[in-house]
């Protein structure tokens, strides 16, 4: 893996504007159900993807009916040609556009520019990219990473004078030179929105202006529009709206709104560019990717974009979407250093405009990449030579508990790692491996409430997973004991891997077969419950999706997170249980990334803790945003782990709590290993430790 | 004041319109006149649908200016707009020419004409209204343009500025 460098002013600048916002989609969605909203917009896009050959050949007849020209292009270089054929046609040397993604995926200006015609952005942030000669970091924010000081130095040195660096003398100045330019130019180039199929017009949105000045101005206008755009009738186009401001920027309407059908005083030409998208839409496992609206909530919400920016984490299309996108447009091999930089925390699912399992996709993507370009040498050993066989599992961490005494345990952390392994315990302390296996441990010292004896709720069985099992057996006793004490008789599953990680780093076939050997060892007879939401994710999601048979639908029923089961069932009795009369502590709560996003079972573990604890919690910041655990994500990049942990650690500092609880081992080895390395003494506790410290 | 109609002040105000009441067209004018005055603008762009109406016609036709590559700027706009959506505060407008394009978004400074009687709650109530005047073939281009407040970017450090390519101010005349 390539490493990828920080800068953090840009990361300041990315954080900043994500917490903007956030607040401000929050404030506009007031009064709106988003779920319903986005659910909506799904389903209509769905159909409209459904026939989507015939909507583009109806809006090419209603479109020419009004005296537009309709071109298709199949690829990116036929639709270069198409536009330097207008371009020649009309003796066209100046041109003017806004807003076009499709045009960057098409390497549109630096083809003009090889035949001396000139390609002018209009939108100010693309305007101000272009003239430094750079690409931009954002799909609505373009010039995200260039500071007012920046834009300053830039616009002294082409201007040729020095231009003082208060934003709106820059903006002003901007508006002359553009305005010059936009009356210049023969023909203005511009996206669309949608593509109306009922009447043959497009809808253009936009907040400067530039997308009326650019089809109103010059003579000529060229509409350069991908096939997915089209949606069949004008009541649709107006559901986009109502959401797409919303959540690109939240705002309630932009500034400007055009429907524009026919050529105005001059010629309009639509070109329609399929560049791939067919083949996407045959593809039932990623046709979903073309409901994208390209409204960049995904890309303002992920904690790595945030981070490193849009320059890292694109090849033109950028962020989760932008990896899927590209590996059909531009391409499987250019998508898979930026498949590899996805956290996969699903927290860009939460707020994107069309419900796209984005992370789920990457994970597909991921398989595919396996399959077709090959892997590094050591998840090749991890997943296909020790996590696919229980046997060679078993004994693999079997070694690396007799390896306790060379690598010198204190605290439960490793002291003495091997030198490759530094890059990787520098920032976050890594556990040793326990002494005895979750299993083990239960089988030989679990001692049973008394009350289970008698009560008559029957058996569940609890399921720690690999974590637990290995290095935090006595999470997996604080369950035990929890759920004992409320009635139940307890059994522990075999601890065998699920299969996620694998799976997760796209070794499919290791993936189902971890599955399939646990799915033939686990007893299901009532109620199985997790205490690792990752885990979870595998055994009532992707594990039914690689297999499928009536026991892993009856497993993924039966399922149900720690905190969720004594939430719905007991919680009552829980509460009679509870010692009153503790010292008072105060705690904040992580909300991991598969408990929150995927699970949903964020609220019930909050509600647990806070009666637990007999005190409210102290929230931190963005309690949803990701740890910089998230498996091998860690090993492939280590500094932006350490910079997620960072800042997780830092928000966590804020709150003054002493306990930080959460549901996931993963998230409790990192940030417990994190305060480890920089000294801080706080309690990271899972919440079934937290419910059966308070019990006894 | 009716309920909607409060609400579209309040939201139209919320993207940064300004927004005037008149009782009667008459005293809108004596507003413009007043305004234009003061401002000292001696042209403007003027929408079609105003151009042969009194009094516009005879109050302001003596403003009226076209725009060319050697004249880009102009201080003024005069626009009428056909609804008014109670719900994002936004003007709408049915285009039929070029001209009346441009009146939203060339000018230094937008005016805009709305009876109180054509504000609806919501976009959806006018989309019949909008997906005919799109369906149009007896025109040349029908366009349908949504104006909600001034020119705005926030392309530099996510700054809202306002005046990037359209104008700086919308001021809408809300009569009736």
């Amino acid at each position: 893996m390539k490493k990828i460098k920080i800068d953090p002013a840009l990361k300041k600048i990315l954080q900043d504007f994500s917490a903007s916002f956030r607040s401000k989609r929050q404030n506009v969605l007031q009064g709106y159900d988003f779920e319903e909203l986005r659910t909506a917009l799904a389903e209509l896009k769905d159909r409209a993807l459904d026939q989507n050959e015939n909507l583009v050949a109806q809006f090419e007849e209603k479109a020419r009916a009004h005296g537009s020209h309709v071109l298709r292009a199949r690829d990116g270089a036929r639709a270069n040609e198409l536009v330097l054929k207008i371009c020649r046609d009309h003796g066209i040397q100046k041109m003017v556009k806004t807003k076009s993604l499709v045009s960057e995926e098409i390497g549109l200006n630096d083809f003009l520019a090889r035949y001396d015609v000139e390609a002018r952005e209009t939108d100010l942030g693309e305007w101000i990219v272009q003239l430094a000669a750079e690409r931009p970091t954002h799909m609505v924010m373009p010039a995200i990473h260039l500071t007012r000081q920046d834009v300053a130095a830039l616009f002294s040195e082409k201007m040729g004078r020095r231009v003082a660096d208060d934003i709106p003398s820059l903006v002003r100045l901007a508006r002359g030179e553009m305005r010059r330019e936009i009356f210049a130019a023969q023909a203005g180039l511009t996206g669309a929105n949608a593509l109306l199929a009922e009447n043959g017009a497009i809808m253009l949105v936009t907040n400067e202006g530039n997308g009326r000045l650019v089809t109103t101005v010059p003579p000529v206008h060229i509409v350069l529009a991908s096939i997915e755009k089209v949606l069949p009738t004008l009541e649709d186009a107006l559901k986009l709206l109502r959401l797409l401001p919303r959540n690109a920027t939240g705002q309630t309407i932009t500034s400007y709104v055009s429907f524009i059908a026919g050529p105005h005083q001059g010629r309009q030409y639509i070109i329609l560019l399929d560049n791939h998208r067919s083949d996407m839409l045959a593809d039932p496992e990623f046709r979903e990717v073309l409901r994208c609206v390209k409204c960049s909530a995904c890309l303002n919400v992920c904690p790595v974009y945030q981070i490193i920016g849009g320059e890292a984490y694109s090849h033109i299309y950028m962020g989760g979407i932008g990896t899927l996108f590209t590996a059909w447009i531009h391409g499987l091999k250019k998508s898979k250093e930026l498949a590899g930089i996805c956290l996969r925390c699903h927290r860009c699912e939460e707020y994107c405009a069309t419900k796209i399992k984005i992370a789920d996709l990457i994970t597909a993507l991921a398989g595919r990449l396996r399959e077709k370009t090959g892997v590094p040498l050591w998840k090749r050993f991890a997943f296909d030579g020790v996590m696919a066989g229980p046997g060679i599992q078993r004994a693999a961490f079997k070694a690396a508990r007799t390896a306790r005494r060379m690598i010198s345990v204190k605290d439960g952390f490793s002291r003495k790692l091997p030198v490759w392994m530094k890059k990787y315990d520098r920032f976050r302390a890594l556990p040793a491996p326990a002494a005895k296996p979750f299993s083990k441990m239960f089988e030989k010292e679990f001692v049973p409430a008394e009350s289970a004896a008698e009560s008559s709720k029957g058996t569940v069985t609890v399921f720690g997973g690999c974590l637990i099992e290995h290095f935090y057996p006595e999470i997996g006793m604080a369950a035990a004991r929890v759920i004992s004490k409320l009635g139940y008789k307890v059994r522990v599953a075999p601890g065998l891997c699920c299969g996620f990680p694998a799976g997760n780093a796209g070794f499919r076939k290791a993936s189902s077969e971890a599955f399939a050997a646990l799915l033939k060892k686990i007893e299901i007879d009532g109620p199985v419950i997790t205490l690792c939401p990752t885990c979870a994710t595998m055994l009532v999601r992707r594990g039914p999706e690689a297999v499928s048979s009536e026991k892993a639908k009856e497993l993924a029923g039966r399922t149900i997170p720690f905190s969720r089961f004594i939430f719905e069932k007991e919680w009552e009795h829980l509460t009679k249980l509870m010692k009153k009369g503790r010292p008072a502590q105060k705690a904040t709560y992580h909300e991991s990334c598969h408990h929150h996003n995927v699970l949903r079972a964020g609220r019930t573990s909050r509600k647990l803790v806070e009666a637990a604890l007999q005190t409210g919690i102290l929230d931190m910041d963005e309690p949803d945003k990701c740890c910089g655990f998230a498996g091998s994500f860690s090993v492939d990049h280590p500094e932006i782990s350490a910079a997620l942990l960072a800042d997780k650690l830092a928000a966590i500092e804020k709150t003054g709590a002493d306990v930080v609880a959460l549901d996931c081992p993963g998230c409790l080895l990192q940030i417990r290993g994190g305060c480890q390395r920089r000294g801080l003494r706080l309690r990271i506790a899972h919440t079934a430790e937290i419910i059966d410290q308070q019990m006894s | 004041m009716d309920p909607e109609i409060e609400r579209f002040v309040e939201n139209a105000k919320a993207v940064g319109s300004e927004v005037e009441l008149f009782p009667r067209v008459d005293d809108a004018v004596c507003f413009l006149k007043e305004f234009f005055e003061k401002n000292e603008i001696k042209s403007a762009l003027i929408a079609a649908s105003l151009k042969h109406r009194e009094p516009f016609d005879r109050e302001f036709s003596s403003l009226e200016t076209k725009l060319s590559a050697d004249s880009i700027w102009v201080a003024a706009g005069l626009a009428a707009a056909d609804f008014g959506v109670a719900e994002t505060g936004t003007l709408v407008r049915l285009d039929q020419s070029d001209e009346e394009k441009n009146v939203w978004t060339l000018p230094e400074t937008c005016l805009c004409l709305l009876e109180k009687e054509r504000i609806v709650p919501r976009l959806e109530a006018i989309a019949p209204e909008m997906a005919r005047h799109l369906a149009r073939t007896d025109i040349p281009s029908p366009q349908v343009s949504l104006v909600s407040g001034p020119s705005r970017t926030a392309d530099i450090e996510c700054q809202l500025t306002i005046g990037v390519h359209g104008p700086a101010r919308l001021i809408i005349l809300l009569i009736g």
